[in-house]
């Protein structure tokens, strides 16, 4: 059993390292999407919808970025309480922080999927010039924000069971880590 | 229960959230959401979500992430060494010695990079341990690399202002042009201040009686000739209507690499480095938007922001009155909040407030950059203080008290600011 959670634990941080790198390639999206629009200007051609599609890849990088920048402690916060308190009183109040983001990102998460649902049920358009099905950018908002809400609870459980007030953001480990 | 008491509730759920640590982009959409159920009998969550989704796809920021990177690039390079390098035989000779380095090196940097931690680092990485081993005072080092290192959030492309911009709906290009020349006013405050305390007699110890020649120095420029040339294209063509800031921001990236690649620094682990330290931080600045986007939202029917802008209107306070109000707040509010932090949860109160009292808002987002420039060196949340700290071993005490002088100086600077808008304005107007 235990053997079982070790192993989930460990494909958990895997899912969100790798979501991650999914945001890193929407930010380099980003920034091919603006070059073209460049390079379509130079050149006297007119791409239709181009911004919009930046806009697009820059909210699928910053959501599929969620876990992984939590899980290495790159979200700030106002640490003066936290910081002043010993163990155990960081502790609770490790738990109180992760109860609210647990329940707030759970919400958020919902939220989104039924958003992404009701745009594709509809088949909602963007108004810009692209007139893209607005559900396939939502799509990727709403997947990264479910691996948000995992991240936190997942930090919630492991404070908890692991009784360490730092459990639940980790310095980060992976190639690229500051 | 009358509005008053419901707003009481809503601030008290506000503090209770910032300051028991929850996490800032958290705390906004639990505050908004409390907001949200107090105020309207609206579907919360629907609206939430439709609110989040406009704001994390607005196209206008995309400048944000590309300028992120751009820092994140070039952070990653030895820049610290070509400051430093390129600038001491120029700077030795003036009265403060070195001292300008930090501050002119700070202020190049600034130029390259919204931020004013990555400054700090960057020109700090070099310059702490040299003028150290040439014993000037550790307080003058830590302070003017505390002040000038503030310069990364003013002086363009500034992350700052990019989200001041997007949230009150102005030209994010004339913010930046509009931040040049009260950049330099600082830098120039900065300059003056190191050197009258040399004047003074204040360096009596300094062991750095080196002497360049004429082609020493030319050969130094060499040094500076990539930075200068990413700051002049990035910049101009802004400028010059060449380009929007987002395409700056991709100019600005590849200019990166460039210099990157020319110094051999442009390996694979700097190459993901970068990326993913641009995407964690573009993640965390976009899910605070994300967050002050429903609050302002929220905001907005709770009637919070109409309720002070007429309080304050009652109070028939001149502009200047104002001003000062204005300026002691954030001032207040940055020793707890950082300064995006701070300018986005305020915004949806602040800014009728300032539009009434007919401020114009290109003028009014460069007078909040330095407000909350001054919040960077303040203690107990002072993020500059915070990366001294940890480049230098001192106990915060002595690294506010030495960046105390350039507290005073920025506060100067928002005065000078205030009697001479023009001094932010006038470029802007020009283009």
């Amino acid at each position: 059993m235990t053997d079982f959670f070790t192993r989930l634990d460990a494909a958990l941080e895997r899912l969100y390292l790798w979501a991650g790198y999914a945001a890193a390639g929407f930010l380099i999206l980003v920034g091919l999407c603006v070059l073209s629009s460049i390079l379509a200007r130079v050149m006297g051609i007119y791409l239709a919808g181009i911004n919009e599609y930046s806009g697009y890849a820059m909210a699928a990088s910053s959501f599929l970025a969620l876990a992984h920048t939590f899980r290495a402690g790159a979200h700030i916060r106002v640490a003066l309480v936290r910081s002043r308190l010993r163990e155990a009183g960081r502790w609770w109040l490790e738990i109180w922080c992760l109860v609210i983001a647990s329940l707030m990102s759970c919400y958020l998460a919902w939220y989104l999927v039924k958003l992404t649902w009701v745009s594709w049920k509809f088949e909602e358009k963007s108004e810009g010039a692209a007139a893209t099905l607005l559900w396939y950018p939502q799509t990727l908002v709403a997947i990264g924000s479910i691996i948000f809400a995992i991240s936190v609870v997942h930090g919630l459980i492991r404070v908890i069971v692991r009784r360490d007030a730092d459990g639940a953001v980790a310095p980060p480990t992976e190639v690229g880590a500051e | 229960m009358d509005g008053l008491a419901l707003t009481l509730i809503f601030l008290f759920v506000l503090f209770l959230m910032l300051g028991s640590s929850v996490w800032i982009g958290v705390s906004l959409l639990a505050v908004a959401w409390v907001g949200m159920e107090l105020f309207t009998s609206r579907p919360v969550g629907d609206a939430m979500a439709l609110n989040i989704w406009g704001a994390a796809s607005a196209w206008s920021l995309t400048a944000l992430p590309l300028f992120v990177w751009m820092g994140e690039i070039l952070f990653r390079t030895r820049l610290s060494e070509n400051l430093f390098r390129g600038l001491t035989p120029w700077l030795h000779n003036l009265p403060g010695g070195l001292l300008h380095v930090n501050i002119t090196g700070s202020a190049i940097f600034a130029a390259i990079c919204g931020s004013s931690a990555a400054t700090v680092l960057t020109v700090g990485k070099m310059a702490v341990p040299e003028l150290k081993r040439r014993k000037y005072p550790e307080s003058m080092i830590i302070g003017t690399l505390a002040g000038a290192g503030t310069l990364g959030l003013l002086i363009p492309p500034s992350i700052i202002l990019i989200i001041y911009g997007v949230t009150v709906n102005e030209s994010i290009v004339k913010l930046f042009i509009a931040g040049v020349l009260p950049g330099i006013l600082l830098a120039l405050l900065f300059m003056g201040y190191v050197a009258v305390w040399d004047m003074l007699g204040g360096n009596k110890e300094r062991a750095d009686k080196e002497t360049y020649t004429a082609s020493q120095r030319i050969r130094a420029l060499g040094q500076l000739v990539p930075i200068i040339s990413l700051i002049l294209a990035v910049m101009s063509s802004i400028y010059f209507g060449v380009a929007t800031a987002t395409e700056a921001a991709v100019l600005g990236v590849l200019g990166a690499f460039a210099i990157s690649w020319q110094q051999g620094s442009l390996t694979r682990e700097n190459f993901m480095a970068s990326l993913m330290g641009a995407t964690r931080t573009s993640c965390m600045i976009a899910f605070i938007l994300a967050g002050s986007h429903f609050l302002t939202l929220a905001m907005g029917f709770t009637g919070l922001p109409r309720t002070v802008a007429e309080w304050i209107a009652s109070l028939e306070l001149t502009p200047a009155m104002l001003i000062a109000v204005l300026a002691i707040f954030y001032i207040i509010l940055g020793c707890f909040l950082d300064g995006i932090s701070s300018i986005v949860l305020t915004m949806a109160v602040v800014e009728p407030i300032a539009r009434q009292a007919g401020f114009d808002m290109i003028w009014f987002g460069i007078f909040l950059t330095i407000v909350v420039e001054i919040a960077q060196i303040t203690p107990p949340i002072g993020f500059n203080l915070f990366v001294l700290q940890g480049m230098t071993g001192r106990d915060m005490d002595f690294i506010a008290r030495a960046a105390l002088p350039m507290f005073a100086l920025m506060v100067l600077a928002v005065v000078i600011i205030s009697l001479f808008p023009g001094i932010a304005t006038w470029l802007p107007s020009q283009m």
